[in-house]
């Protein structure tokens, strides 16, 4: 630049920080536009480990950015780990939803064009949904993601219930949209069995592993249904307060079985 | 020296995940910028720690260099800021200023007199607290809070003391030059 360069005492003297404000001062003046002196102090610099402080940079960088998903749930006050470790749960996975949101707007479909037929097709299928969607979540074979979290020492319980209530708020309120859809109180109906599946799903999970549990599940209210529907020829039965009643009593029952033998979640790892 | 992509060939690169530019980047700024805050930090892990945060800083945001001026300027921006925001998560972790060369060799203050004139003894005749503030607010262009933070004082400490410094440098100038 101006031909002035930091001579090789200055320049010591600076690495070493042995030199005056003053003069100190004019060398990192110098340095900002020269790029030949910043150079020289470069090479003589061993103030920190540089190769390993570039290996944290490069792994820092090349980790994705968090989703939009993870980031909202760390503004909701969710510390940065564990909002990774639910956010990363299959079911945020885009093809994931994209395939339960198909599925479900099929059988809403189906109930406000069908009449009878597609109602017990609705009340089939939605109340299923969030089980499977809140099994495969925390199923080691469905989520590669939980193996290295599960050997970790890391709370199970507390982790299957952050993504279980995470499923939970993403998938309740696509299904209650579809719901609308759906003609007369069977838009709701399906909300009280879908939280008996989920806890069922959860207690059974302390037995086998959650993804079986929910197929289970599934199928046996799948049959119910469909005895049902071949016995009378009314989707209303399952509306009755009765019916109701008898799915929040299951969800209480299921929920307080999880929580006594929640030790046994510690045991996920054997199902492989 | 012009087979050598320059600096801002570099940042474009960057800016298109390049992560070999990204590397030269490194090699190139992040020893300067790292004994440079080291002069400012005497925790090396801190200063590390800064460091890696101002290059994730430019792999993120690339553009916020908008062109004007070095890229090494931009850089030192990015990194005094790392550090003082390191400094406000760590908390407890004091920062000390190092003290540059509290007493000069007499040869040395001659040629400082020499090339720096009065204004260098000026500066070295303030308290390493006055000086500490001259240089993250004047030098560094802090602002007050951010030099508080980086110094672990109250804010009202850096105005008053930058105002005293000031009146200090000030009343020594119009001494020597009478």
């Amino acid at each position: 630049m101006t031909g002035w360069h930091l001579d090789d005492d200055a320049l010591r003297r600076y690495v070493e920080r042995t030199d005056s404000l003053a003069e100190g001062t004019s060398a990192e003046q110098h340095l900002l536009s020269c790029e030949q002196c910043r150079g020289r102090v470069t090479a003589a610099v061993d103030v920190i480990d540089f190769a390993a402080v570039w290996d944290r940079t490069r792994d820092a960088v090349e980790v994705p950015r968090p989703s939009v998903f993870e980031r909202l749930l760390r503004v909701a006050g969710l510390p940065a780990h564990e909002a990774r470790l639910v956010a990363v749960a299959s079911a945020f996975r885009g093809v994931w939803l994209t395939g339960v949101v198909a599925v479900l707007a099929f059988a809403a479909l189906a109930a406000a064009i069908g009449h009878t037929r597609g109602m017990w097709l609705f009340l089939a299928v939605a109340p299923i949904v969030p089980c499977l969607v809140v099994a495969s979540s925390y199923d080691p074979r469905m989520d590669p993601a939980l193996e290295p979290e599960l050997v970790t020492p890391y709370p199970a319980l507390r982790l299957i219930l952050l993504r279980t209530i995470a499923v939970l708020a993403l998938a309740l309120p696509a299904m209650l949209l579809f719901g609308l859809v759906v003609p007369g109180e069977a838009a709701f109906a399906w909300l009280l069995p879908a939280v008996g599946f989920v806890t069922v799903v959860l207690a059974a999970s302390t037995w086998v592993s959650p993804l079986r549990a929910a197929i289970a599940v599934s199928l046996a209210w799948l049959a119910t249904v469909w005895l049902l529907a071949a016995r009378s020829s009314s989707p209303e039965s399952v509306l009755q307060a009765r019916a109701q009643a008898a799915f929040l009593a299951l969800a209480a029952a299921s929920f307080s079985i999880f929580l006594l033998r929640r030790r046994w979640l510690r045991q996920l790892r054997p199902w492989r | 020296m012009d087979s050598r992509p320059s600096d801002e060939m570099l940042l474009a690169a960057v800016a298109e995940r390049d992560m070999g530019a990204f590397r030269t980047l490194y090699e190139r700024h992040a020893g300067w910028l790292a004994i440079r805050l080291a002069r400012r930090c005497n925790d090396r892990d801190l200063v590390a720690d800064a460091i890696q945060d101002t290059f994730v800083a430019v792999w993120q945001r690339p553009q916020g260099f908008r062109g004007d001026g070095d890229i090494a300027a931009w850089l030192w921006g990015i990194a005094i800021r790392r550090l003082v925001s390191r400094l406000r998560t760590r908390g407890s972790v004091a920062a000390v200023f190092e003290n540059p060369g509290a007493a000069p060799a007499a040869e040395d203050q001659v040629l400082l007199s020499v090339e720096y004139g009065d204004i260098g003894q000026a500066l070295a005749r303030l308290s390493p607290e006055m000086r500490a503030v001259i240089q993250a607010v004047v030098l560094d262009g802090l602002s007050a809070r951010e030099a508080a933070q980086l110094l672990h004082v109250p804010v009202s400490s850096v105005k008053t003391r930058l105002y005293r410094a000031k009146a200090h440098l000030r009343a020594a100038l119009a001494e020597g030059s009478s």
